[in-house]
């Protein structure tokens, strides 16, 4: 019970504190702010560049064609097969007949096209699986398994090597884009670390009197200490906040400049789709950042 | 209460205190104090007077010698423990002491609170001290709007809040004037007719020489008097 009121009155402390240091409150949230705004905004921009990444992963497939003479039959018995694999994400079964209109329509029925493929006689077009793996590292796998594979006397041709300088750079830019971001995100954090550390010393160091004068009353280390975790609170709290307001500001105002750019529409539409899970990470690396601050600056104050 | 009844509250045993870089603050001191008495420590600057206070309240350890509090030795008082010893001392500064973002009902509330207790008895008990030291109508004021002689009467009201058996006062008159002075040190010696045993550092003579109790002078860190009813005989 007696635990509970303490408990209480220091936060209660620690929020009259910040009420009452108005203009430091302000400073110290404004820059906590403009870090946690630097941090959560490449967060962003590192999120979009993975879904831009990750949806022209799923743009890319194999293609294995079939002689003219392998019947629908055995294709589907092949298409079963390869859906074992647990690579494949899927395996997509397209006739000659769905071949060939796909690609009439490619060609926006261009009459000149059609009347080509009429004077030929029969369907040029060769029945075919669309696969996709799970993993574009796994392609060439998997080109491997059908080139061995019992169906291999079947098998026309696999797109595979065509494909293959594509899936590579791909494979490339994808794992810069990850690297690039994590080397990002951890200077920034570093240096939003660093940053507010200093501005939260700053302020303590504002108060390094009041501890002795709380000592000297009979305040225990933990009572003095209490009411400026709390204050580390709010301060990552209110920066959290106002930096995922920036961050809507800013893709507010790339929303025209990024249009079409992400799979989702604009940079504010991805911001949009991951803003709970944004936020959330924000305010408690803020609230982690003035709390740690805090307990580090005020400790050295702290004598028995 | 005679001194011959009573067991001392505080004890000086040959203390010494040295501070890192060889100053020696300290040498040999040796006296007691027994309750209710009311002590003025003299001496001119650097002579000791806030380095002995220090050692009574455990701001300070003594490098030899111990300290003994109602018998016991204080550098033996555990650190967890060190928050409820001085809460049994009331001490008060030339500088006041007091939290600036805090009202002065809130000063002296603060000393209560950290000790848990229920914000009834605070509001009543802060309120009585305010009165009693004559600041009934200026609870809400902070430090910054209340005079040098107020802001000391906060500090006082502060110290006596839990009861101490002992008042430990640093030059609690130097940053005031004749007038405040007079009625701080007439306040002191009120709260000392109370029971309350009452320690003062001081260089001012006209305070010592008008209270007529027992003087303790310093020089360089020596007792070098110490008498029942004394007068200031430290020349600086």
């Amino acid at each position: 019970m007696q635990r509970t009121l303490k408990l209480w009155r220091t936060f209660k402390e620690g929020l009259t504190n910040f009420q009452r240091n108005g203009w430091l409150s302000f400073a110290t949230i404004t820059i906590l702010s403009l870090s946690l705004f630097i941090i959560a905004f490449a967060g962003l921009i590192t999120i979009g560049t993975r879904l831009i990444v990750s949806s022209l992963e799923n743009r890319i497939s194999i293609t294995v064609s079939f002689n003219p003479d392998v019947s629908e039959n055995r294709i589907t018995i092949m298409q079963e097969d390869l859906r074992r694999f647990r690579e494949i994400a899927s395996v997509e079964y397209v006739s000659r007949d769905q071949a060939l209109k796909d690609f009439l329509e490619s060609n926006g029925n261009d009459p000149i096209i059609r009347q080509a493929v009429d004077e030929i006689g029969e369907n040029p077009l060769l029945a075919s699986l669309v696969i996709r793996a799970k993993n574009q590292a796994d392609y060439e796998k998997i080109a491997t398994v059908l080139e061995t594979s019992k169906y291999q006397t079947d098998i026309s041709r696999i797109n595979f090597e065509k494909n293959r300088r594509i899936f590579e750079r791909l494979n490339a830019i994808s794992e810069a884009a990850r690297k690039f971001g994590l080397a990002l995100g951890v200077a920034f954090a570093l240096i939003a670390i660093l940053i507010t550390f200093n501005t939260v010393r700053i302020t303590i160091y504002s108060h390094r009197q009041e501890f002795e004068i709380m000592r000297l009353v009979g305040a225990s280390n933990l009572y003095v200490r209490m009411p400026y975790i709390f204050e580390g609170i709010l301060y990552g709290l209110c920066a959290g906040i106002v930096a995922v307001a920036l961050v809507a500001l800013g893709s507010y105002g790339l929303a025209g400049f990024t249009t079409g750019a992400f799979p989702q529409g604009s940079l504010l539409d991805v911001f949009v789709s991951y803003l709970p899970m944004l936020t959330m990470l924000t305010v408690t690396l803020g609230i982690v950042l003035g709390v740690i601050s805090s307990f580090i600056a005020i400790h050295r104050y702290l004598k028995a | 209460m005679t001194k011959a009844d009573s067991q001392p509250i505080v004890v000086f045993e040959n203390v010494n205190k040295d501070y890192p870089g060889g100053t020696n603050a300290l040498h040999g001191v040796s006296f007691s104090v027994f309750p209710g008495e009311f002590i003025s420590l003299v001496g001119s600057s650097g002579a000791g007077k806030s380095t002995l206070l220090k050692l009574i309240y455990a701001e300070e350890e003594p490098t030899d010698g111990t300290v003994y509090f109602r018998g016991r030795p204080i550098k033996d008082i555990k650190r967890k423990v060190l928050p409820f010893y001085r809460r049994a001392i009331g001490t008060v500064f030339q500088d006041y002491k007091l939290l600036p973002q805090k009202t002065a009902f809130e000063n002296i509330a603060y000393a209560l609170e950290v000790d848990g207790r229920p914000a009834r008895e605070i509001r009543e008990e802060v309120t009585e001290l305010l009165d009693i030291v004559g600041l009934g109508k200026k609870g809400h004021k902070f430090p910054r709007e209340l005079s040098g002689g107020e802001q000391q009467r906060v500090a006082i009201a502060r110290a006596l809040i839990h009861h101490p058996q002992i008042i430990c006062a640093d030059e609690p008159t130097g940053n005031l004037d004749p007038v405040s002075t007079r009625e701080i040190t007439d306040l002191l010696l009120e709260i000392n007719s109370y029971g309350t045993t009452v320690i003062i550092a001081t260089h001012k003579n006209e305070v010592v020489d008008q209270l007529n109790k027992r003087v303790i002078s310093l020089v360089d860190g020596r007792l070098v008097h110490d008498e029942a009813r004394g007068k200031y005989l430290i020349k600086s």
